[in-house]
């Protein structure tokens, strides 16, 4: 036995000399940068379109690209940037999961000189003012990509009210997390700015009840949040890569209630246009999923040495969210963000080439009918 | 009148008593705190439903704790066998589906048993290593899903287990085969015998670790069904790396505790049962109080420990593995 299991070994550590002596070469060859991305999850239904747009552009630009999936743990955040700085990346991009996380981040990258910006996150000053200082005075630190979380969550509870939905249930999926409690403030405003315009008839939110990133646990939580509370007419389901959604959906259709309650989220399905025809769902923001390009190109442009990443300050964009009700948007939106890519190998190249103001007009100016007038 | 008592408390009835009473009591009291949106009997089905997966792991759970080891890949094999299960369901069906989850949650099970009997190493170390190792194969796996929506059952023609009858009819043939297997078969016996203690056991002529490796093929297997049940209700499975599918354990290992502090009644498959409809009726009557899921777990584990405690407490003086 122990002969077998020797042999084994060898042979597994043999084939890992080979393939470790096959990239050798070819780094020897040509030196492409490498960029890596440290994600949720490269394989939920947001984070497999990241990595779609994402391994789209690292083609055209002949960049080797690498991933890390760290589910959103704060300590497994913070080893993603020593495990994909140890691999040997030239820059990374993050989505951290706090910004309490940015201060070990930050430390790793500007202590091996490689370049870092965050995707889908920004660290508020106010709030965290010493990773933010920290982030400010870092060379390598470049900037972040982010959405307007707040007025995305105005807008949905916006949407809601409008439908004459007035008592509201929220399933986020991990407490603390630094987007959710955005969208939450935003939901939360959003509801005062109604009953200051409707005092006769105000909508009410609940607190929130968290359901992981899981179908299964979503569909759990969402059937507990329903079962508490009978009588709600929506529920946010606040986002957590879509698995969440998909449960929650799951647990409004096997309660017979489909079409009863209306639905909202941020994370697009890739069955959204079933769900808005079915009743299903009622809207969603999302197409977020092109934000992580934007980040990956500031640290592409700034590991080729065309961005100078200042000691105060960082490049920030603020991305736009497209908002989606009926099945017409969404057969424009499936057309030209989930057939194909909103951004072909060409465009993606002249990107490459962008100043820092031409790359966030392109990221502000995108939409459904920015993809139109470019084909 | 003493002796009568006592054979009472010593009883299945008596173990029977105290689960009902349990229930009852949670019942009870987040029924009168929160009166319209807790506990009817609709709502009661509900909770029925959402456990009885977690009993179906809680029920493999049982055939290893209760020899003293401990699985950590139980998450991942209900990963990737829900992936496999959904992989095949592309091309055939419900065949696809079943076979999928339980045919790879039994081979991991075999591969498991394989390692931890061969290696000698113990099994907390050994399932450690396999959850990477399977969390991983799970990533390529999803990757092979031809369908734009990798991983989720989207389509109602494949959905019969997510909802009543079928998916109650899966777990009380889990539930079924578990008793059948503890109380027919020399296997329960066995496997209490190498529970209780291992070097007697083996002098009394028991194959140690041909027992305990027919033990993980029967935890996998068991995983498998829970597989097919919890890709079902949640209508798809997310790959996850990184130890993320740690938390799928726990779930099920609670039933099993309720398992082996009712195994003294001889009814470890009505406790691990039941104790999962007690613990979901926990969360719910927390979530109709408007408690934050963080306090929620806090409160579960709590309850948890102190019904262990109170039921299955070792003498002063025992020793406790």
């Amino acid at each position: 036995m122990k002969k077998v299991l020797l042999v084994l070994f060898s042979v597994i550590l043999v084939s890992s000399l080979l393939f470790a002596g096959g990239s050798g070469e070819k780094a020897a060859a040509v030196k492409k940068p490498l960029i890596g991305v440290s994600i949720w999850s490269s394989t939920d239904t947001l984070g497999s379109q990241v990595k779609r747009m994402l391994d789209a552009a690292a083609k055209a630009l002949d960049v080797n690209i690498m991933y890390v999936d760290q589910g959103h743990i704060s300590e497994q955040v913070t080893a993603s940037a020593e495990t994909l700085v140890a691999a040997g990346v030239d820059g990374f991009i993050i989505c951290n999961s706090a910004s309490a996380e940015m201060t070990s981040v930050i430390n790793t990258a500007t202590r091996n000189k490689v370049y870092t910006a965050q995707f889908f996150r920004v660290i508020d000053p106010v709030a965290n003012p010493n990773e933010h200082a920290l982030a400010v005075a870092s060379p390598y630190y470049v900037g972040s990509v982010h959405e307007d979380e707040v007025d995305n969550g105005i807008n949905l509870i916006k949407i809601l009210t409008e439908k004459g939905n007035r008592k509201i249930a929220l399933e986020g999926w991990e407490a603390g997390d630094a987007t959710f409690l955005l969208r939450w403030e935003g939901y939360r405003k959003g509801i005062d700015l109604w009953n200051a315009a409707n005092p006769n008839d105000k909508a009410v939110l609940l607190d929130p009840q968290y359901g992981g990133t899981t179908s299964d646990t979503g569909r759990a939580t969402a059937e507990a949040i329903i079962n508490a509370n009978p009588d709600i007419d929506a529920l946010i389901v606040a986002g957590g890569g879509g698995d969440t959604l998909v449960g929650a959906l799951a647990a409004i259709e096997s309660l017979g209630l489909k079409g009863k309650i209306d639905v909202v989220s941020t994370d697009f399905l890739a069955d959204l246009d079933e769900q808005l025809a079915t009743g299903g769902m009622a809207a969603e923001s999302g197409g977020h999923f092109c934000d992580p390009l934007f980040a990956f190109m500031m640290v592409y442009n700034a590991i080729k040495g065309n961005y100078e990443v200042p000691t105060d300050g960082y490049y920030e964009i603020l991305f736009p969210y497209l908002y989606v009700a009926s099945s017409e948007d969404y057969n424009a939106y499936a057309k030209y963000f989930v057939e194909e890519l909103p951004y072909n190998a060409d465009e993606l190249r002249a990107m490459g080439n962008m100043s820092f103001a031409e790359l966030k007009a392109a990221a502000e100016r995108l939409s459904i009918e920015d993809v139109i007038s470019r084909r | 009148m003493n002796e009568t008592i006592s054979n009472f408390k010593r009883s299945k009835y008596f173990g029977f008593a105290i689960l009902f009473g349990l229930a009852l009591f949670f019942w009870a009291f987040f029924k009168v705190l929160s009166p319209h949106n807790f506990g009817t009997s609709k709502l009661m089905a509900n909770y029925l439903q959402t456990s009885i997966q977690y009993a179906v792991g809680g029920c493999g759970f049982y055939f290893i704790v209760v020899m003293g080891m401990f699985d950590f890949s139980i998450g991942a094999n209900i990963v990737l066998s829900s992936l496999v299960g959904v992989l095949l369901s592309r091309q055939f069906g419900y065949y696809g589906l079943i076979l999928g989850c339980l045919l790879s949650g039994t081979l991991i099970g075999s591969f498991n048993g394989f390692l931890y009997t061969r290696l000698r190493i113990p099994s907390m170390i050994v399932t450690v290593g396999l959850m990477l190792v399977l969390e991983s194969v799970a990533n390529y796996v999803v990757k092979l899903d031809p369908a734009g929506f990798p991983g989720k059952l989207t389509s109602a023609n494949i959905l019969a287990f997510n909802h009543a009858p079928w998916n109650y009819v899966v777990a009380v043939i889990a539930f079924l085969l578990m008793g059948f297997i503890l109380r027919f078969t020399k296997l329960g016996t066995y496997f209490n015998a190498i529970g209780s203690n291992e070097f007697v056991a083996k002098s009394m002529g028991i194959n140690v670790e041909k027992y305990k490796f027919i033990g993980f093929v029967l935890l996998h297997f068991f995983i498998g069904i829970m597989a097919l049940l919890t890709v079902s209700y949640g209508k798809g499975m997310l790959a996850v790396t990184g130890m993320g599918s740690m938390s799928r354990n726990f779930k099920p290992l609670m039933g099993t505790f309720f398992g082996v502090a009712f195994k003294k009644y001889g009814i470890p498959v009505s406790a691990i049962v039941i104790g999962e409809f007690i613990i979901t009726l926990i969360f719910n009557g927390l979530v109709a109080l408007n408690v934050p899921t963080t306090i929620n777990d806090f409160v579960t584990g709590a309850v948890l420990l102190a019904i262990v405690t109170l039921t299955n407490r070792g003498l002063r003086g025992s020793v406790v593995k």
